[in-house]
């Protein structure tokens, strides 16, 4: 088994897709049981009973007609207007913007894209240091993941609920989870990005505030901007399922992007839809296949010899935590957070358990590691997309990241060994 | 053909969720059909995502160590992952092909009465669409070799 498993990993390192390298796995595993390898077939087909799955080609579709309108203008243009004020507000400004774009489009690179090149400029211009304006956007590209309706929070969820753990593990629990924990992270970039401001040259501009520009922002926005409340709303106060929310979504920004603002001409749907169902769909095979593998890891019960494993090594839980961190870290650096969600979690989970971890605050303290992992030298993947986008060599990139590494790697610190700060919300 | 069905499928399923929402919430009925034709197309959305993406080239990689490796290197490599995931793909399509073949004989139903095995349907032809494009995709990179 552990040569099989190393031609595996192997496979994946060479850029074997990563669906084909589970499916291999688990057809390989059950075979050696003498299963009927049908039973592939089977789980696979299981997409078809998770009623929550329903969300996943909803909210990213809508996230991609979002990312296609001029939506993150728009977006930036209220945020400033309220913000922007204040020494370091532009810089404020961009993290909340990205934060809260990144939370509604999930963790696709499309923040970078869409938010990243408009901000990078507007942050040169008000005369921030260059390495400053590159490690934020870089860093931001991610932001956001533990706020719902985030796909990984959701993922999360369903992942662990396929493993029919004694303690149940909702939807809404994780989006109550991840409130803190993601404002922490925002809470010390924006500290960073003031002090930064403080250090630097004063002769730096600064919008002044005014009532006119934040009145004529709100009504360029005006369609807008209601429905983030409505949403959460809807979803936070248990009146809308997640799945049903996210219909509702597709049909709002679709007549706000498309038929109001008329931003999206009708042509462009179809490459918007194929290009977000492209996503869908390797997310989805991904977690289809998974199901499989989780099915026979869960029959020969590795979870548990990897806990009797680890336990004869380590026998407390912070030493768990902080080995765990280490861990995550270098998947997050190699792997899509989708991916590493359906390959770790089956096994995590029950390992975790076993040592008194929360499974929701092992889902949000795993999220917060995979977040750090985007932009983790050397291979972090943010750092490519921001090298290509911005067009500088990836060593820079490398630099400007790095004190954004150090900050939020305290907060993810902060997040493992501080379960309350995940948890108090939920009774 | 196939980014207008999946167009289709995404535009169904929209339409469908939402007057389920509006239905359920507003006037408390709905299609008692409705969510499990939902959850089916989802698996469909899905797979045919999937079949799109193996077309691009985009499924979920690792691509790191391949980020670094010389040109002529990462050719073989790919060429050889790209006949490697046509195999799984092709004893995927045969064993869901057998799942289409056993709920067609055992006439089982997924809603009202639409038979299992059409739901499953989807299964073999994605796996099968799948393998194709990959070894024809492996015998391009061959040919770009020589």
């Amino acid at each position: 088994m552990i040569a099989s498993s190393l031609i595996l990993i192997g496979l994946a390192l060479l850029g074997m897709p990563l669906f084909a390298v589970i499916a291999a796995g688990a057809l390989y595993g059950f075979h050696t049981e003498e299963i009927d390898l049908a039973v592939v077939a089977i789980e696979i087909n299981r997409l078809a009973t998770i009623p929550v799955l329903l969300s996943i080609p909803l909210f990213t579709f809508a996230g991609y007609m979002l990312g296609e309108s001029n939506a993150p203008q728009r977006l930036v243009r209220v945020t400033n207007a309220f913000l922007g004020w204040f020494p370091g507000g532009l810089a404020v400004v961009a993290i909340m913007a990205c934060g809260m774009f990144t939370a509604f489009t999930g963790a696709s690179g499309v923040t970078i894209v869409a938010l990243g090149a408009l901000l990078y400029p507007a942050l040169k211009e008000a005369r921030y240091p260059n390495n400053f304006n590159l490690g934020l956007i870089t860093t931001s590209g991610s932001l956001g993941i533990l706020f719902a309706p985030s796909l990984p929070l959701i993922l999360y969820a369903v992942v662990a609920q396929q493993l029919s753990l004694d303690q149940p593990i909702s939807i809404d629990d994780l989006f109550l989870a991840g409130i803190f924990p993601g404002l922490l992270m925002l809470a010390v970039l924006a500290a960073w990005a003031m002090l930064v401001r403080k250090r630097s040259d004063n002769d730096a501009t600064t919008t002044s505030f005014t009532a006119r520009e934040c009145g004529l922002a709100l009504r360029e926005a005006i369609w807008e901007i209601p429905f983030p409340f409505l949403l959460l709303g809807s979803i936070y106060t248990g009146l809308l399922a997640v799945s049903e929310a996210a219909a509702l979504t597709v049909v709002y920004v679709f007549v706000v992007e498309v038929l109001i603002y008329r931003e999206i001409p009708l042509r462009n749907l179809a490459r918007i839809t194929r290009e977000a169902m492209v996503m869908v769909g390797g997310i989805l095979i991904i977690l289809g296949v998974s199901l499989a593998s989780t099915n026979y890891i869960i029959d020969i019960e590795l979870p548990a010899q990897l806990f009797e494993t680890i336990r004869e090594n380590i026998d407390s839980r912070w030493t768990f935590l902080l080995l765990l961190n280490i861990f995550l870290l270098g998947v997050g650096m190699m792997l899509d957070i989708f991916s590493a969600l359906v390959i770790l979690v089956p096994l995590l989970v029950p390992v975790a358990l076993s040592y008194g971890i929360h499974p929701v605050h092992l889902g949000i303290l795993f999220l917060a590691n995979m977040q750090l992992g985007y932009f983790t030298p050397p291979v972090g993947l943010n750092l490519f997309i921001a090298s290509y986008r911005f067009n500088r060599p990836i060593l820079e990139l490398y630099k400007a990241t790095l004190p954004f590494f150090f900050l939020l790697l305290g907060a993810v610190l902060i997040i493992t060994y501080w379960p309350q700060l995940s948890l108090f919300l939920i009774t | 053909m196939e980014d207008g069905l999946l167009g289709l499928i995404l535009f169904t399923m929209v339409v469908l969720a939402s007057s389920q929402v509006i239905m359920r919430n507003l006037f408390d009925s709905g299609f008692s059909w409705g969510d499990p034709l939902l959850r089916l197309l989802v698996l469909w959305l899905g797979l045919m995502g999937a079949m799109v993406a193996t077309r691009l080239d985009r499924h979920l990689t690792v691509d790191a160590l391949l980020r670094v490796l010389p040109p002529a290197l990462q050719r073989i490599t790919r060429f050889m992952t790209k006949l490697a995931t046509a195999a799984v793909c092709a004893l995927l399509a045969w064993h869901s092909a057998r799942l289409v073949a056993i709920d067609y004989e055992y006439q089982s139903l997924v809603i009202g009465s639409i038979p299992a095995w059409i739901g499953d349907l989807i299964l073999p032809i994605a796996f099968t669409v799948m393998t194709l494009r990959l070894v024809l995709q492996a015998i391009m990179l061959f040919r770009a070799r020589t």
